[in-house]
């Protein structure tokens, strides 16, 4: 599906200074305070500059941002169902496709971004997005990752942590740990099955430049790219929210989080520390948390433990499931 | 030059949607509208036709595909049959809400349980209420033109639609008819470019689909609701340029057949139109006025169309093929409409339904009669039933089985 049509060559930014001030994700929307999403939005934007089409699967990002007549987007914007966005994306990379082949349209292919939230990425969107990335259309396709669905009121998602309190996982005396399950890994459901995909990265919006060139790098590719965004969510993890930022770097330190880069098979991490932290640290901020005793937090240990070895790649040692014997 | 040829309706449709020139398909494989993407993915193996062919994961990404190619301001073309048609369903009111013309062909096929193959218009009447235009072919001829007359109406600034362009499956899908199919010149005479209003174009940036308030809601329902009224001309205009630049006798919405002196009609949409026609040849030889009145639009349901027509005789009976379990009539689903069209009348003719043809089966010529001597009756008492289920109840009963 690639073909050359896409000449285009982002620069990589080496500090914040050398990234536009021009904004594309204008004021007007209605996103929560220290919103996490809503960060992302305003650097994947800079990152990507006018020349791109960006679609919204239903979720945070599309309700709290575009209400009618209001909507933040200073590029074209179209809204699609939580369930379709890797579809709709193909359908529109397809027809410039045909249209830029055909002398129909006479620009080079624009940026076609996908900005979908966990659960429109990888668990109701997960087949859109994975036969998007099957067949090779250009566009970059962004998991936003805030951890639930949050739009709809704080629900468990496959990217909600063990232990989370959620509106579908409250902890009560039957499953004293409200969320009982482990996370999916959605970069490697992509590295493990796509062989058109080139670039899968992590990034945190604790790190601005970090993500822009991501994003950048992954739109330079021919081809289909996937980013994973962690996008703190103060309303849902209930922490303050003059905290993100502080939330997403902790989320490193103690390995919560990994920034990674996967290109064409070699990974590559940054902004590793020296010693990571215990994950407490990073829990004992956020009220979802709070109901956990020592032995939850000792079992979420030992899941990063695992995950630490190769962050990445499939844990070794898979830690025990919910229905196992302890 | 137009060219005289011997294809199935799957073929028709493939070529119907060459000769519009789509530009984006996408396809899934489900018996039996697979034929029309078989069909086309061999015309752009070999360089006939210049388009994107993306293989759908399912048919609620075809639809997706389809529309969101039509968004970025390419034709864009998908179909398919039975269960497929209801895994898309979520996809149908974002396309013809967000205004984005893709033509989706159906071949129809009944819904499961159990398992099975036959044509039944069930399928895609579940998704009637979605906004698409909607209407059956009887022959390959009809299904080849309606591919291309639909892109013209749904592309029309007035309409601006998706479009479903249906065929009986197997009976016309897989049955090949003689038929012509048109100069490519003549055809981008009559359809031109497709051409968006407010494509996804960075130079021209617009945003699709925002969330509204809930009171912002009712002012984007009239539209949609005003784009149905507007649809009814734009339909005539085209037909009867169609009609005019290629030679075709198609009437717009009611295809009548011995009408003029009826006193009971077969009222149905599809293919067994053309047995109803047979069973009316013979039946006239007895002496029984009867005629048929074919529908070649479901949505717009042609209201006025169909009160001309039917209020010329007695009795109605609404051939259903498609089931509305349930319902007021405890059938099936073109009744309800049809006795909602004609009741503002003063002289209306006694409608009832007759449940045939499900799940595949073949209309026999025997239950067409049987359709007739209940119709017959009904003229004389002045009653009839809300629905009659062929050959399980009495009065029905195709006793040449």
């Amino acid at each position: 599906m690639a073909k050359e049509v896409k000449t285009q060559n982002l620069e990589m930014a080496k500090s914040l200074r050398q990234v536009t001030q021009d904004e594309w994700y204008v004021p007007g929307h209605r996103t929560c305070q220290g919103c996490g999403p809503a960060l992302v939005y305003k650097l994947v934007s800079k990152a990507t500059g006018p020349n791109s089409i960006f679609l919204g699967p239903t979720g945070c990002m599309y309700v709290a941002n575009t209400s009618y007549l209001c909507a933040p987007f200073a590029y074209p914007w179209m809204h699609t169902q939580i369930t379709n966005g890797g579809a709709v994306a193909s359908g529109i990379e397809a027809a410039y496709q045909v249209l830029i082949r055909k002398g129909k349209y006479k620009g080079e292919l624009p940026n076609i971004v996908v900005m979908a939230g966990d659960g429109g990425a990888i668990d109701i969107g997960l087949q859109a997005m994975s036969a998007m990335m099957y067949r090779g259309h250009d566009a970059l396709f962004i998991m936003y990752d805030n951890e639930s669905y949050a739009n709809t009121g704080i629900q468990t998602s496959p990217a909600t942590p063990y232990g989370a309190n959620t509106t579908f996982t409250p902890p009560g005396k039957a499953v004293p740990e409200g969320k009982v399950l482990f996370p999916k890994d959605a970069p490697q459901l992509v590295i493990g099955a796509h062989p058109a995909v080139h670039y899968v990265a992590t990034a945190s919006v604790a790190y601005p430049v970090d993500l822009i060139n991501k994003v950048r790098k992954a739109l330079n590719y021919k081809g289909p790219a996937f980013l994973h965004l962690h996008a703190p969510c103060p309303k849902g993890w209930l922490f303050d929210a003059a905290k993100t930022v502080e939330i997403a770097k902790l989320a490193i330190q103690t390995g919560m989080w990994v920034n990674y880069e996967w290109e064409k098979g070699e990974y590559t991490y940054q902004h590793t520390p020296k010693e990571y932290k215990p994950v407490k640290e990073y829990m004992k901020h956020q009220y979802r948390f709070n109901h956990l005793t020592d032995a939850h937090l000792a079992k979420m240990q030992a899941f990063i433990d695992a995950k630490l070895k190769a962050p990445g790649k499939p844990i070794a040692v898979p830690v025990q499931g919910p229905r196992e014997q302890a | 030059m137009a060219k005289e040829v011997f294809y199935s309706g799957c073929a028709a449709a493939a070529y119907g949607a060459k000769d519009a020139r789509v530009e984006v398909i996408s396809s899934y494989p489900i018996r039996p509208y697979t034929g029309i993407m078989m069909e086309l993915s061999k015309l752009v193996a070999n360089g006939e036709l210049d388009a994107e062919f993306v293989h759908g994961e399912g048919e609620h990404a075809q639809v997706s595909i389809a529309y969101g190619a039509s968004a970025a301001g390419a034709r864009a073309y998908t179909g398919s049959s039975g269960v497929g048609v209801a895994y898309a369903m979520e996809c149908y009111s974002p396309a013809a809400g967000g205004r984005l013309p893709c033509q989706m062909a159906i071949a129809d096929r009944a819904l499961d349980p159990p398992g099975d193959f036959g044509s039944e218009h069930t399928d895609v009447m579940g998704a009637r209420d979605q906004g698409w235009i909607m209407g059956w072919a009887e022959s390959p001829q009809e299904v080849y033109d309606n591919t291309i007359m639909y892109y013209r109406i749904g592309e029309d600034h007035r309409v601006q639609l998706p479009q479903f362009c249906c065929q009986d499956g197997y009976f016309v899908s897989h049955i090949p008819g003689r038929m012509k199919l048109e100069d490519q010149k003549a055809v981008d005479e009559f359809l031109p470019p497709y051409n968006p209003p407010h494509p996804l174009d960075p130079n021209r940036p617009v945003n699709h689909g925002p969330q509204i308030f809930p009171d912002q809601g009712s002012a984007i329902n009239v539209q949609r609701a005003v784009a149905f009224d507007e649809i009814e001309s734009v339909i005539e205009e085209v037909v009867k340029d169609y009609n005019k630049q290629f030679g075709r006798k198609y009437s717009p919405f009611v295809d009548e057949y011995m009408m003029d002196d009826a006193e009971i009609a077969f009222f149905l949409q599809g293919a067994h139109a053309r047995t109803a026609r047979f069973a009316v040849n013979h039946l006239r030889k007895q002496g029984v006025k009867v005629g048929v009145a074919r529908l070649r639009f479901m949505r717009p349901f042609p209201t006025k169309a169909i009160q001309e027509s039917l209020s010329k005789v007695k009795a109605v009976g609404t051939v259903e093929t498609s089931t509305s379990y349930g319902g007021q009539s405890r059938g099936g689903n073109i009744i309800h409409e049809t006795r909602s069209a004609l009741y503002p009348l003063d002289k209306r003719p006694i409608v009832t339904s007759f449940m045939a043809g499900l799940g595949g089966e073949i209309v026999t010529l025997n239950e067409f009669y049987a359709m007739a001597k209940v119709l017959s009756d009904a003229v004389k008492t002045g009653k009839a039933n809300d629905s009659y289920w062929m050959n399980f109840e009495k009065e029905v009963l195709d006793t040449h089985k």
